[in-house]
């Protein structure tokens, strides 16, 4: 400071100083009816500063051949007008501080990037990002964020020393920041970039980049140590459930593999009664975690289903075989090319995560012994989940996690060829379904107790069709022993009960059938009709009268499904294959009917 | 929308008097069941939306357009009651920025065609529950709760004894529920009408002492009705009421705004992973909890309720951008559906079996006549029924309890609202509101002699509901922990442990005379002036205490006086509620401001003159020292008056206040407050530098 006095300058330090104290903390405890009284007072300060300085420029300027570089002052002079520029945006004046802040802009037009500036040059583009995507100027705010990255960028890789912080530029020298504060300070201001770029991304439509920035948003704050355990632990989670629906489980892996361990950084939940909502806050994140796992594995489970199955939702065995020849080569490429790109972890927690990541694959499970394990690591979680989420108080919760569980034994039974074994898990399905949905609360739960009818009559009939392979696998005779019919009848009532309680459920208190479907339960209201009058076509009697009767209702249910789609018009396109088919036996039935009645009518 | 689950009404209503102070143009014009919002900065962009109704309640009931109390009723709360008595959960809200109208059209007042859609709906449910009793098969319980949802916490209105935060729940067989909240039994609608005056009460005794406004709390009015077919079937309603709507700014029509805080951060992954959800109908968990209150709605939206919305419009172009986001809510209202997806199997295999048997049945025709089809499938067998296992829940506490209420018989819980009863009015009294004479605190009622203090409330239904009488002798206000028993007990910011003292005392004619005394320190205003002395009330005064705490004072004995002194004596055309208070005070505090401004201009200019005068004299005394005594040097080291800056600062001082004597009162009452700050910076600028 070879031309202002060391006072002055103390003078100027103290008043920014002031002015930072006004801007972060006073401006808290503002009454509501002069909410920025705070930052005004901060606001005169920095014009002060700025006259100040301007003043020493204007006189001394050119002169001063020792001192501080031209670059330095403007960087200086350039500080000041950026926090005016954030003043008036934070005081609703934001056509006053996108002037500062683009004076600031001016300013460093005029300096190259360095360590002294590099942090001013990012901090005033996030700002002007921030002003311009809240007038919907999308594309203008990306234009800011995207420079300031490839300036950090371009920094980083051309010098990468720890930068000057623009705080430091008011303080005497004895209060200059530590390497490790100015590293701290300057890669939050870029994190934060990073975070504004995800959002303008979202903005845009561009999901995919969006995600990304989150990702990395997420990384840096677990590399800078900047987070909060359970909010990142439970961001993290979140994210994976974008990455999974988006068929990359490997992200999604990763990101929960990260979430658990995070999570545990959040100590152990408290036993004392005195910490209650702490230590309910706690297994609750830590339950929907888990919860997210689940998710993970019954997605990877449904979309190998998927892959594999073929018109009829049986194993392919071809395709089977192709795809497993398939994934030998690419398996460890793949897994190690996608993992370089985006990887949670601090030097403590990085080996945690990876081992948590190898206790499931992310590869599609080709065969039942890789189902399995999937299914396993699925139903741990399950269990965890459940304890926190009990039916006693989580009603909906602990349903949905119990229709996860079951939806996991069904893309297991997928894989498994033994047809006995495959029943067997639909029985588990059941027995865990069944009994809730009869004791539920029709009033409070119908919806839910809708999708339980629904799955329950799928299941019995899925039930039904395996008992009937399987019998007729082991009898060479075409007829069937009456245990295996009983059973049959059984599993086929059974199917066509669910489908009619649920077809009742949508009837009005007082049993009236609606004359007109809502649109959510339009499909399943007709497939449950079609599905009821085959069940009943099914049913096994040796007695013509109850093969009568069954014909009847059989045929009464085709004929709804035609009738309904005639009277509504815009329905036939729902159910398209249904609607065809019911058709076709509304025709043919009354044949099979009539041919019944000849033969009871000429037996008796 | 023929079975949507939700019916969307709005209403707009007159101008309010600061909307009139105002001079606001309507921007609301309604045409049948469409209403059209002008935009008042572009007057070509008007926006149309349809509603199931749309009520024109802006004019006076002689415009044939008007729509009345009971014409909304007939629309709405008639449809709702019939769906309750068919066993639908019932779910009337209101929703709209604060004084919008919700409380008129759900509450309304007292006077005859006045009452709002609760308590016409409840006087309706009792009549048609005592109509059908002559019909022995039936039976008929009716029980309410009354809650308030302030910051995601749930508070009961209705038993004193229940502090702090409630927890939701839900149980498989009683449904979603509010853990620990009160039932009270309910036998007629004064009992309805007690018992949501009372929560009122307390509603506004809390709201009050933590100086909130209403506008973030919502209040939902449950009623509970119950039939009972006498074959022990039982029906189960619950009505569900509330008062208040649906918090704004729910997120939807946020712009491309970009959220500054990393705590933000979970919002935004949660909106991609949603975004995917419904994009791709994947299965996905997005760990977000619902509000409390859109979680307690949820159950309203399903198939069994039928949810009738009220959205309250304001008409004034002031107001456009709030009225116009209600209105998009109400349109999106209408949209609303239960999100519960029938997630379906792949029936492939069904449809190849069936194509088979198509075929098969195809082939028979063809073949008709041909002989008997050997069926394959005939064989010996029979049905089995599948008998249905009845599952036992393992009771845990929380069963236990509700079990013990479901066991509770109509007595014993008759009983336990008398119990209630008795606890709030303790509490209550405990803080000097004011008894009936049958002890009770509730209902309206206002005593014949006694002076005594109301409450005023921005909320109008918070408004005139508690009042406190003032006894002979002292009457001491103040807070609960103050040295000496304090007879009204307030709370709150700006409360002093004592704050003031009201003496009454009654001269020889009988004639009272109520006078209030203000505790050094404490703010109290009187008629929107801050007293420091002892100031005898009239009957209709306003008083304000501390911040929030807003009173009328009533003498009725006075008032009745007055009224035969003067028969026509005036009483303000407006009402006096708590705005018109809120106005008083800010327009007295203004006028105090003027006054106190003009006093400091004039001692500016006094000072100016006085000291122009005294430098003139001086350069007067000069001119003769120097004539006469020319030899002499200038020992006297001569005062400069004013610097040209500080001549400047007094005269922009002074014509500012001559600008200001021309402009109308109204357009200063604000501006006020900075000439004070600026004529107050000029006179220390002033003297710094003069003296």
């Amino acid at each position: 400071m070879a031309s202002l006095s060391s006072d002055e300058w103390r003078a100027i330090c103290d008043k920014f100083t002031n002015a930072q104290n006004l801007t972060e903390v006073e401006s808290r405890n503002d009454p509501e009816n002069d909410p920025f009284r705070s930052k005004y007072k901060a606001r005169e300060l920095l014009r002060e500063i700025y006259c100040s300085l301007k003043s020493f420029e204007v006189s001394e300027g050119e002169e001063d051949g020792g001192g501080e570089s031209a670059g330095l002052r403007a960087a200086k002079l350039g500080a000041v007008e950026y926090y005016l520029g954030v003043n008036h945006v934070d005081t609703e004046e934001l056509s006053a501080g996108q002037e500062h802040l683009m004076n600031c802009m001016k300013l460093l037009g005029r300096c190259s990037v360095s360590s002294e500036n590099v942090s001013l040059f990012i901090h005033v583009r996030n700002q002007l990002g921030i002003l311009w995507a809240g007038r919907d100027e999308t594309e203008t705010a990306q234009g800011f964020l995207e420079t300031a990255e490839s300036i950090y960028q371009h920094y980083m890789k051309e010098d990468g020393s720890p930068p000057t912080d623009m705080t430091e530029y008011f303080t005497t020298e004895e209060k200059l920041l530590t390497h490790q504060e100015r590293t701290k300070r300057f890669e939050l201001a870029y994190t934060h970039t990073m975070y504004y770029l995800a959002q303008v991304y979202k903005n845009l439509g561009q999901t995919e980049r969006a995600a990304t920035y989150c990702h990395s948003t997420l990384q840096r704050q677990l590399q800078l140590n900047q987070f909060n355990p359970m909010e990142w632990a439970l961001n993290a989670a979140t994210l994976s459930q974008y990455y999974i629906t988006k068929g990359r489980y490997m992200e999604g892996r990763h990101c929960l593999s990260a979430a658990t361990v995070i999570s545990g950084l959040a100590g152990e939940v408290p036993s004392e009664a005195t910490e209650n909502e702490r230590r309910e806050q706690l297994r609750q994140k830590r339950a929907e975690i888990a919860r997210c796992w689940i998710k993970y594995c019954l997605n990877l489970l449904q979309d190998a289903k998927k892959l594999l199955e073929d018109n009829i939702g049986e194993l392919d065995t071809d395709r089977q075989d192709e795809l497993k020849r398939a994934r030998r080569g690419e398996e460890e490429e793949e897994e190690k090319g996608r993992k370089s790109a985006l990887l949670f972890g601090s030097e403590d927690t990085f080996d945690s995560i990876a081992s948590l990541e190898e206790k499931v694959r992310c590869l599609f499970p080709l065969d039942f012994t890789e189902a399995r394990a999937v299914f396993l690591v699925g139903q741990n979680y399950v269990t965890q989940a459940k304890e926190y989420f009990q039916m006693d108080g989580y009603v909906t919760d602990h349903i949905e996690i119990l229709q996860d569980h079951s939806a996991l034994f069904r893309a297991l039974a997928f894989f498994e060829e033994d047809l006995e074994r495959r029943c067997k898990m639909h029985k588990r399905r059941v027995d865990m379904l069944e009994p809730i949905c009869t004791d539920l609360n029709a009033q409070y739960y119908l919806m839910i107790r809708r999708q339980l009818m629904f799955e329950l009559a799928e299941t019995y009939s899925e039930m039904m069709d395996l008992k009937l392979t399987l019998a007729n696998r082991q009898a060479d005779t075409q007829s069937l022993d009456s245990h295996t019919i009983k059973k049959f009848n059984h599993l086929c009532s059974a199917s066509a009960k669910y489908f009619q309680m649920f077809l009742d459920s949508l009837c009005s208190p007082e049993g009236k059938v609606p004359e007109h479907l809502e649109e959510e339960v339009l499909r399943p209201a007709l497939v449950a009709r079609f599905r009821v009058a085959r069940l009943h076509s099914r049913l096994i009697s040796s007695s013509p009268s109850v093969q009568l009767d069954n014909l009847n209702r059989s045929l009464e249910n085709y004929k709804y499904v035609v009738q309904y789609c005639e009277t509504h018009p815009e329905a036939a396109t729902t159910v398209e294959t249904e609607l065809e088919l019911s058709k076709e036996m509304v025709g043919l039935l009354p044949l099979k009917i009539n041919r019944l009645k000849a033969r009871m009518a000429a037996n008796n | 929308m023929a079975g949507a689950s939700v019916k969307v009404a709005v209403r707009v209503r007159p101008f309010n008097s600061r909307e009139i102070g105002k001079e606001s143009k309507c921007i609301i014009q309604m045409s049948g069941n469409t209403t059209t919002i002008l935009n008042p900065k572009q007057p070509k962009e008007n926006k149309s939306f349809n509603f199931d109704f749309s009520y024109w309640s802006h004019t006076t009931p002689e415009d044939i357009n008007y729509a009345s109390q009971m014409q909304v009723y007939k629309d709405i709360g008639e449809e709702m009651l019939l769906h309750a008595f068919e066993g639908y959960n019932v779910c009337i809200f209101a929703y709209g920025q604060t004084g919008a109208g919700k409380s008129y059209t759900m509450m309304g007042r007292q006077e005859k065609d006045q009452q709002g859609i609760i308590p016409l709906l409840c006087e309706d449910l009792f009549t048609k529950i005592n109509d059908s009793n002559n019909d022995n098969s039936m039976s008929y319980s009716v029980e309410v709760s009354y809650m308030e949802i302030y910051c995601e916490r749930v508070r009961d209105l209705l038993n004193p004894k229940n502090k702090g935060n409630l927890r939701v729940r839900e149980h498989p067989l009683m449904g979603p529920y509010v853990e620990d909240l009160s039932k009270l039994a309910v036998t007629s609608y004064n009992d309805i009408q007690d018992l949501m005056d009372s929560g009122n009460k307390a509603r506004t005794v809390a709201a009050t002492n933590m100086n909130e406004t209403s506008s973030r709390s919502h209040a939902v009015f449950n009623i509970i009705f119950t039939q009972k077919k006498h074959d022990m079937e039982t029906e189960n309603t619950s009505e569900k009421v509330l008062t208040k709507g649906v918090g704004g700014g729910d997120g939807v029509f946020e712009g491309a705004n970009i959220n500054k805080s990393l705590t933000t951060l979970g919002k935004v992954i949660s909106a991609l992973a949603e975004l995917n959800k419904k994009k791709k109908k994947v299965e996905s968990f997005i760990p977000y909890r619902d509000s409390v209150l859109t979680w307690l709605l949820r159950e309203n939206l399903g198939g069994n309720s039928r949810t009738a919305m009220v959205a309250a419009l304001s008409p004034a172009d002031i107001n456009y951008d709030e009225t116009l986001s209600t209105l998009r809510y109400a349109d999106r209202a209408k949209q609303i559906r239960c999100n519960a997806v029938i997630n379906e199997d792949p029936n492939n295999r069904l449809v190849r079996e069936l194509k088979e048997e198509v075929a098969r049945l195809k082939d028979l025709l063809y073949a008709q006549g041909l002989g008997d089809i050997i069926e394959s499938e005939c064989h010996r067998g029979k049905h089995n029924s599948h008998s249905q296992k009845m599952h036992i829940y393992r009771l845990t506490q929380e069963t236990e309890k509700i079990i013990a209420e479901l066991n509770e018989t109509w007595e014993e819980k008759l009983r336990r609202t008398e119990a209630i009863r008795m606890e709030r009015e303790a509490l209550l009294a405990e803080m000097g509101v004011a008894m009936r004479e049958d002890g009770g605190t509730v209902g309206v009622f206002s005593p014949k002699k006694t002076p005594h203090l109301v409450n005023l409330n921005e909320d109008p239904l918070m408004s005139e509901c508690l009042l406190y009488y003032i006894k002979d002798g002292i009457t001491k206000v103040g807070r609960e922990n103050a040295k000496t028993r304090q007879d009204i007990v307030l709370s709150g910011h700006f409360i002093k442990d004592e704050h003031c003292t009201f003496s009454s005392t009654t001269g020889p004619q009988g004639e009272g005379c109520v006078i209030l005394e203000p505790c050094e320190g404490a703010e109290t205003y009187v008629n929107g002036k801050r007293v420091t002395s002892p100031i005898v009330l009239r009957s209709g005064n306003r008083i304000i205490m501390g911040k929030s705490h807003v009173f009328r004072f009533n003498d009725p004995e006075q008032a009745r006086l007055e009224r035969e002194r003067t028969p026509c004596a005036e009483t303000p055309v407006e009402p006096v509620d708590w705005a018109f208070a809120q106005r008083e005070l800010l327009e007295k505090q203004g006028i105090d401001m003027k006054q106190e401004m003009e006093q400091r201009l004039q001692e500016l200019e006094d000072q100016y003159r006085k000291e122009r005068e005294e430098a003139s004299n001086l350069l007067e005394q000069q001119r003769l020292v120097r004539e006469n005594f020319i030899q002499t040097s200038p020992l006297i080291n001569s005062p400069v008056p004013w610097t040209k800056r500080e001549t400047e600062l007094a005269l922009w001082a002074f014509r500012k206040w001559r600008f200001y004597q021309f402009t109308s009162l109204r357009d200063l009452l604000w501006g006020n407050a900075i000439f004070l700050k600026e004529a107050n910076a000029i006179s220390v600028e002033l003297k710094k530098k003069v003296t």
